[in-house]
């Protein structure tokens, strides 16, 4: 589980520097799916730069499971918006997915399973020999998603994962992480500006607001497993969505 | 931040070998081929009015014989192991020198590339020394080296140090942001990142460095021959010269134009397959 308490971080000097957080405290219980929402420039990349232990925090504390960070934490995989530049373009798929995990202590063939299970579970177990410019944006990400599954992490971290692809493709790799959250039985926490997508995947919405500090909390209690057109139908999402909304705009 | 004007990192991109979405090999080979009838018929044209223009008089025989007589010379010196042994001494100039550069350019250029604080330290020096035309210190260099091959060497390496020093200077301060990231992410200690992410995102960088420094040290492989009278193709061309075979002279000239054109050809293909990742090198696209 993760637990932010108090996080700030201030870029420059306290007085005059730039607040990009300010004072950030909640809690991601085991297995729970919280979404993040909040627009763009409300801190959202520099806080999870903080949890993935990519930039210092400059007040505050972050556990991982029980583990306060001080550096990327190993229970701890961080799947980036930016598929394209994240995923490596001289390595095929299979590397690119098992790259990680010689450093984690994994050995060849447990690195080799845990792999062919990752690339199987996003449903691209026919493509390791490719290399990642060769496949579409979807397929891209569900790369990204499988390095991320195979080095076998507690809590996943994810930034807008979906931003950048089509309307269609972006609600088949929600239902797609929605089976690998159970599969894998992780804690996922997952930033959007999407309302419908935070609803949708969540068992909590937080609504963070500039300088990335949460205004409202949405528990949402639709039933699982949900499904694009049924859970989107219910009058228990359109409550939520709206609710979101208000809570966005205030 | 950047000192000097960044060289593309690409060969450039030769028509009919770009990325041709939906099309077969074979479509892209036979394009590829009939590419050449334009370029073909373009040497030939140039090579008959030379004939004719000699053979006439319009040049003065004496100093531009014809080109078949020319050829024919070339035909005939490549039976005789002489001008073999010149090409060798040539080539070692070129090689050792080239490889010396590459040495000492690649691994300082990546050091200051990734420290902020060795690139401004270094700065000047590097400002003050790169435009320092190698031809000027060839005096220097027959002071300290004497006349053969170490002087030949000393003049290659200076003046290939440059490109790769830069290329490979950029190519680290160029790696992607977001790749540095996901390696720190995944807990990859620096050793690992280095030869990861930082050595391949440079690759592309520091093959155009080298295939630059190609063509120079050849140019200056020949200039210390012709200049000083190392030993090489370059004595070989003062030599014909002064003997009054220009025949000769020519067919040495057109050999070390065929050798250039050969080893820029090599590093072509040597990138190709290497960085066949590289946008620039994808065969296909989606």
């Amino acid at each position: 589980m993760l637990e932010v308490s108090h996080l700030r971080k201030v870029y420059g000097s306290e007085e005059t520097g730039n607040v990009a957080v300010g004072d950030l405290s909640f809690v991601v219980g085991e297995k729970e799916f919280v979404c993040i929402l909040g627009s763009s420039g409300c801190g959202k990349t520099t806080m999870l730069r903080c949890l993935s232990g990519l930039a210092p925090a400059t007040s505050g504390q972050i556990l991982v499971e029980g583990n306060p960070v001080d550096g990327p934490p190993e229970d701890l995989a961080y799947v980036f918006q930016d598929y394209s530049r994240s995923l490596l373009p001289w390595m095929t798929v299979e590397r690119n997915v098992s790259f990680p995990l010689r450093y984690k202590g994994m050995s060849k063939q447990e690195a080799k399973s845990a792999t062919a299970d990752a690339l199987d579970a996003v449903g691209l177990g026919d493509r390791t020999k490719a290399f990642p410019w060769q496949l579409s944006g979807g397929m891209q990400q569900r790369v990204a998603i499988a390095r991320a599954l195979a080095y076998r992490p507690r809590v996943l971290l994810m930034d807008e994962p979906f931003a950048s692809v089509d309307a269609q493709t972006r609600s088949d790799l929600e239902d797609l992480l929605l089976g690998i959250w159970e599969r894998y039985a992780v804690t996922i926490l997952f930033v959007t500006h999407d309302i419908d997508e935070a609803v949708y995947l969540a068992d909590r919405v937080l609504v963070l607001k500039a300088p990335a500090t949460v205004t409202t909390v949405a528990e949402v209690d639709l039933p699982r497993p949900r499904d694009q057109i049924t859970t989107k139908a219910l009058p228990e999402f359109a409550r939520l969505r709206s609710e979101l909304l208000s809570a966005l705009r205030h | 931040m950047r000192v000097a004007e960044k060289v593309t990192t690409a060969p450039s991109p030769q028509p009919g070998t770009g990325p041709v979405a939906g099309r077969s090999r074979e479509g892209s080979l036979r394009r590829r081929a009939l590419d050449w009838v334009p370029r073909l018929l373009g040497i030939a044209a140039i090579l008959v009015v030379l004939e004719v223009c000699s053979r006439t008089g319009v040049l003065p025989r004496e100093s531009f014989p014809p080109v078949s007589e020319i050829y024919g010379s070339l035909l005939g010196l490549v039976g005789d192991p002489g001008l073999w042994v010149e090409i060798g001494r040539t080539m070692r100039g070129w090689a050792v020198g080239l490889l010396l550069a590459a040495v000492l350019a690649v691994p300082l250029g990546m050091l200051l590339g990734a420290s902020r604080r060795a690139f401004q330290m270094s700065r000047l020096v590097i400002e003050f020394l790169r435009p320092v035309p190698s031809v000027a210190l060839i005096p220097l260099a027959v002071l300290v080296f004497g006349v053969g091959q170490d002087m030949k060497v000393f003049l290659v390496a200076f003046a290939c140090f440059w490109p790769i020093l830069f290329q490979s200077i950029y190519g680290v301060q160029d790696v992607d942001p977001v790749a540095r990231d996901t390696a720190r992410s995944y807990g990859l200690p620096p050793l690992a990142r280095f030869a990861r992410i930082i050595l391949p995102s440079a690759a592309p960088y520091i093959a155009t460095g080298l295939r630059i420094s190609s063509a120079i040290a050849l140019i200056l492989a020949l200039t210390a021959e012709l200049v000083v009278g190392a030993p090489g193709l370059g004595r070989a061309i003062v030599v014909s010269q002064v003997s009054g075979s220009i025949t000769q002279m020519y067919a040495l000239i057109l050999a070390t134009g065929l050798l250039g054109w050969l080893l820029n050809t090599v590093f072509i293909a040597v990138e190709r397959r290497l960085l066949r990742w590289h946008p620039s090198h994808r065969e296909v696209a989606l």
